[in-house]
């Protein structure tokens, strides 16, 4: 049972409100499901969407996006344009117009397209509580259970000009979660592969940083025979589930074939 | 558990409420301010036959705590007609055969709405994806993209679709 709905005006309020047990709601769109259908313990929850942290700016090299802009604006912020394919990717419009970049770092598998993508970007998040904050990777983020404190930010660096690339393999073309997600960085000099970070996602329980696909990357030249060895060392790495949008078998074997395309646009 | 004093400005009109902490602006919206046209179909987000406009922007409003929302402009389904006379997307809706069973149409309609108002001259596959969110459990999408498409062609001047 919802008991107490905060909605802070600034975020001092609410870190020392989520600091005394209340759960933090972005745009609502993993919390308000659950609630509208489960009994659940009395429950306070502290709204995000006052408290100023929401917008975009610049801080030296990067773009530092607040936890509780939502997807939408992040989808039509041109200076934002490589995350856009990424959000259109997630949900439907209807839902992007709430669901936030801090919250979709904590969507479930195979949910939480943006958190892969930010992985492959080297994204660092900023956590706060009523002690400070505390900079970290995106990646260290999603990879662990939860945290003490709040996320207030996403900072992320552009990358050089053609080297993000990003696929998602859905049931339908918009609006269905992931049967496998791939965001890469990938740079070439002297004809071969000289950086790859590559990140996965809708084939684990949380995103996968592929580090035996990048391996198999580096210093080779960047063609179909690498790739494929590289969809191959990444089938170690990779432990998809079962569920409603596709078999674990199933998610197993594409994985090498929407990581090509992913790459290689082929 | 308390109830708040919640003013939200509902198609023009300033509506002001006891919202319950649990109380959704769905909720708000159907039980006590009496606007039905938003649905309740799924309470997950997911079939959007709740869709409204939230300071302009297409929301499923049932997972949106009204609460949360104090002081903001809904648009709804009740708000397009101009007393008898439909609005242009529901004119076409009604032409086209694009209402069946009619429970997804103010969702649907809602959703148009938003896309036209950002994109004046969609193409097939931008309604596909503006409406990607709306179930139609009649299927009917055919009938509906393509009244979106007439009803873009109406507002922009270019006439009804024969």
């Amino acid at each position: 049972m919802l008991t107490e709905i905060h909605v802070p005006d600034d975020v001092p309020a609410v870190l020392s409100l989520v600091a005394a047990g209340a759960r933090p709601l972005g745009g609502g769109t993993v919390l308000m499901p659950w609630f509208n259908d489960h009994a659940s313990p009395p429950t306070e929850l502290v709204s995000l969407r006052r408290a100023g942290l929401a917008g975009v700016h610049r801080a030296g090299p990067a773009w530092v996006i607040g936890a509780a802009t939502t997807l939408s604006q992040v989808e039509h912020d041109p200076r934002l344009e490589v995350l856009s394919p990424v959000v259109r990717s997630i949900a439907s419009m209807p839902v992007r117009s709430l669901a936030t970049v801090g919250g979709n770092l904590f969507a479930r598998q195979p949910h939480g397209d943006l958190a892969v993508a930010l992985v492959a970007l080297a994204a660092t998040a900023t956590l706060a509580d009523p002690g400070g904050t505390v900079e970290l990777p995106v990646e260290d983020l999603v990879a662990g259970g939860p945290r003490p404190g709040l996320v207030t930010a996403v900072a992320v660096e552009p990358p050089a000009p053609g080297t993000f690339r990003y696929l998602k393999a859905a049931r339908r073309r918009h609006n269905s979660a992931s049967l496998v997600t791939v965001a890469a960085t990938v740079t070439e000099s002297g004809g071969v592969v000289t950086g790859a970070r590559v990140a996965l996602g809708g084939v684990g329980a949380r995103v996968v940083r592929a580090h035996a696909v990048e391996a198999a990357l580096l210093g080779r030249p960047f063609t179909d025979a690498t790739v494929r060895a590289a969809g191959q060392a990444g089938l170690s790495e990779i432990a998809p589930a079962d569920d409603a949008y596709a078999s674990a078998w199933y998610r197993t074997r594409v994985f090498p074939v929407h990581l090509r395309r992913a790459l290689l646009g082929r | 558990m308390s109830a708040k004093i919640t003013t939200i400005r509902v198609n023009g009109a300033e509506r002001t409420f006891l919202a319950r902490p649990e109380t959704t602006l769905l909720l708000a919206l159907r039980e006590q301010l009496g606007l039905t046209g938003a649905k309740r179909g799924c309470a997950q987000g997911a079939c959007g036959s709740c869709t409204v406009l939230l300071d302009g922007a297409p929301v499923v409003s049932c997972l949106v705590p009204v609460a949360t929302v104090d002081g903001a402009e809904i648009a709804t389904v009740e708000g397009l007609a101009d007393g008898p006379r439909l609005s242009d997307v529901q004119q076409a809706f009604l032409d086209g055969f694009a209402t069946q069973c009619g429970f997804c149409t103010p969702g649907m309609i809602m959703s148009a709405e938003a896309l036209l108002a950002r994109n004046p001259d969609p193409t097939t596959a931008e309604v596909a994806e503006a409406i990607s969110g709306n179930v139609c459990r009649c299927t009917g999408y055919q009938p509906i993209v393509s009244a979106i498409l007439d009803a873009a062609r109406r507002r922009r001047g270019e006439g009804a679709r024969r």
